[in-house]
């Protein structure tokens, strides 16, 4: 390959170059992305469902929000948010239809035209992969759940969004800056294309501090999952993988310096399940 | 050691949306009231949140280079006036709160900083309304001490003192109740009795010790009583201007202005009764 060796890093317990990394990992989703969702369902006994819900709770989107989500793969966070979203809306016109009751027939009709194309309140929501194969996944499953408004797929890095400045409302990652090479990178990527008052939300795999639930998770991690991961998919190192690169990923109040560091404030973050997995949020002020 | 280093990289970093203070420090007045409030975080938090660490506020001994721009706190204390203007569409909610940050150039996600149930924007308010009546209470003492105006009476400075004070819910009037019920929860209520205990005892200092038919705790409870029966009055009065509920507010702060006397009757009474029992037990003894 001829690539120079770049700085050391770590892939899962292994270490690799920078280059190297990032190849591995764009190979690992290539191979997991059609058992994607299935594997999450199984690995997480379908908690990890719950946990996006959260996510989508605390961002409580009002219509008319912009959200980039990168790392979005599969969609589960674009398709959360458009449901929110249409019930948001929903109740809004309901609310409004309640204050008119002294219209003539005329001006209802006229006001449920208008509002019928507009289910989502002009919200929209951006899924941002790098690997082509889960956005492939992504797109199908939109198609197959009936989700096209307000959609969008796009190929992109995220150490280098292909996006202007002060574009979006609220960056989400799920389960994704994990994987992403330069952590610091991704962060000052996502500074940049928040308007200013935009909102970071991280969903991410962290530390768990209490000893007993310590040790039953990684006696889960370590013994089950990959197991199921072979079982499944068919593939023990991709899973071998993910468990290893959850490990060495920074617990939850180094990421949080991390997120200041790249400019954000009033960053905080909440620990679900023990730690297990964590929020971190930031605002561009 | 990560405090040191933090003042200096916050200056340099371009703050996208935090003013310069510069600017900012003409037009806002910080009074004591507001900062009272901001030192008594509404606890409502979600529980499982970590504290913030030890990051230098923007008083405390970082202070110096960072007062170039405003604080989180200050930005967070202008979202939340913006958000005002539109109580009466969308009620004390996140998405006024929304509505507000639009205003000043903010995404409407920044009101993810506040609670959901807009429990800061009401405290906020409130806040806000008691600094407005002690500025008012302020400037009548300063006219009277010149001796440009004559000073009340204790029962017509109180009557007026709680009007003033509730006139100025009338913008905010039938989305007033949700707020009342939104401070009574109970991770509110700290921060709501504090408000609503400081702005009293607010008023009784301007109102001067004059009576001594009441002790301390006595006045405080008696006034807040009288406030708190004329909001929910308030609340129910569609008489012009509220005519009907300034009467009711004569009447209660009358009642409680004979109750004083009342109450320095019986204690003369008493004594009389008791100096009566004495001279006749002397008596008796004889």
């Amino acid at each position: 390959r001829g690539l120079a060796a770049g700085p050391e890093m770590h892939f899962g317990f292994q270490t690799v170059t920078e280059e190297e990394r990032r190849e591995k990992i764009y190979q690992v989703f290539e191979s997991v992305a059609k058992k994607y969702d299935v594997m999450n369902d199984s690995m997480t006994l379908g908690i990890h469902r719950v946990w996006k819900d959260i996510l989508m709770h605390k961002m409580n989107p009002s219509p008319g929000t912009l959200l980039l989500d990168v790392a979005g793969g599969t969609g589960d966070i674009a398709f959360r948010f458009i449901n929110y979203v249409r019930s948001v809306r929903e109740r809004q016109l309901q609310k409004k239809l309640k204050h008119h009751q002294n219209l003539s027939w005329q001006e209802i009709f006229e006001s449920y035209q208008k509002d019928k194309f507009n289910s989502l309140g002009d919200s929209q929501v951006v899924v941002c992969d790098i690997n082509r194969e889960m956005l492939k996944v992504g797109k199908q499953k939109a198609q197959h759940l009936g989700y096209s408004e307000g959609l969008s797929w796009v190929l992109g890095n995220a150490e280098e969004l292909p996006f202007d400045d002060d574009q979006f409302d609220v960056y989400t990652i799920a389960f994704g800056i994990r994987n992403v090479t330069r952590i610091d990178l991704a962060l000052q990527e996502a500074y940049r294309v928040l308007k200013p008052g935009g909102r970071f939300l991280c969903l991410e795999f962290s530390h768990v501090s209490n000893p007993l639930v310590s040790r039953l998770y990684d006696l889960y991690s370590f013994q089950v999952i990959p197991v199921l991961g072979e079982v499944i998919a068919g593939d023990w190192k991709s899973y071998q993988y993910l468990v290893e690169s959850i490990r060495r990923f920074p617990p939850q109040e180094e990421l949080k310096a991390m997120i200041e560091d790249a400019g954000f404030f009033k960053v905080d973050y909440e620990n679900l399940n023990f730690g297990i997995v964590a929020i971190h949020s930031g605002f561009k002020l | 050691v990560r405090c040191q280093r933090y003042p200096p990289l916050r200056a340099l970093q371009a703050s996208a949306a935090l003013r310069r203070v510069s600017d900012e420090h003409k037009k806002e007045p910080l009074t004591s009231s507001s900062q009272q409030h901001f030192d008594s975080p509404p606890a409502g938090h979600q529980p499982e949140q970590e504290p913030q660490g030890p990051r230098p506020s923007y008083t405390g001994q970082g202070g110096q280079e960072s007062e170039d721009y405003e604080s989180e706190e200050q930005l967070q204390h202008r979202i939340l006036t913006a958000a005002l203007e539109f109580v009466p569409e969308h009620g004390w909610t996140a998405e006024a709160i929304a509505e507000g940050a639009k205003t000043l150039g903010l995404s409407v996600a920044a009101a993810g900083m506040f609670h959901s149930d807009g429990s800061e924007l009401i405290l906020h308010f409130v806040s806000e309304c008691n600094s407005k009546l002690s500025e008012l209470l302020q400037k009548e003492q300063k006219l009277v001490q010149l001796g440009e105006v004559e000073k009340k009476p204790v029962d017509e400075f109180l009557r007026d003192a709680v009007e003033a004070r509730l006139r100025m819910l009338i913008p905010y009037i039938e989305k007033w109740p949700q707020a009342l019920s939104i401070l009574l929860l109970p991770r509110n209520i700290p921060s709501s009795l504090n408000l609503l205990t400081s702005m009293i005892d607010d008023i009784w200092h301007y109102a001067g010790d004059q009576s001594t038919d009441f002790n301390w705790y006595t006045r405080r409870a008696v006034l807040t009583g009288i406030y708190n029966t004329t909001e929910l009055v308030m609340m129910q009065d569609t008489s012009p201007d509220f005519e009907d509920t300034w009467r009711f507010l004569e009447n209660r702060v009358a009642d409680a202005m004979t109750m004083g006397n009342t109450a320095s009757q019986v204690q003369s009474t008493g004594e009389a009764v008791v100096q009566g029992l004495m001279g006749a037990a002397v008596t008796v003894s004889n």
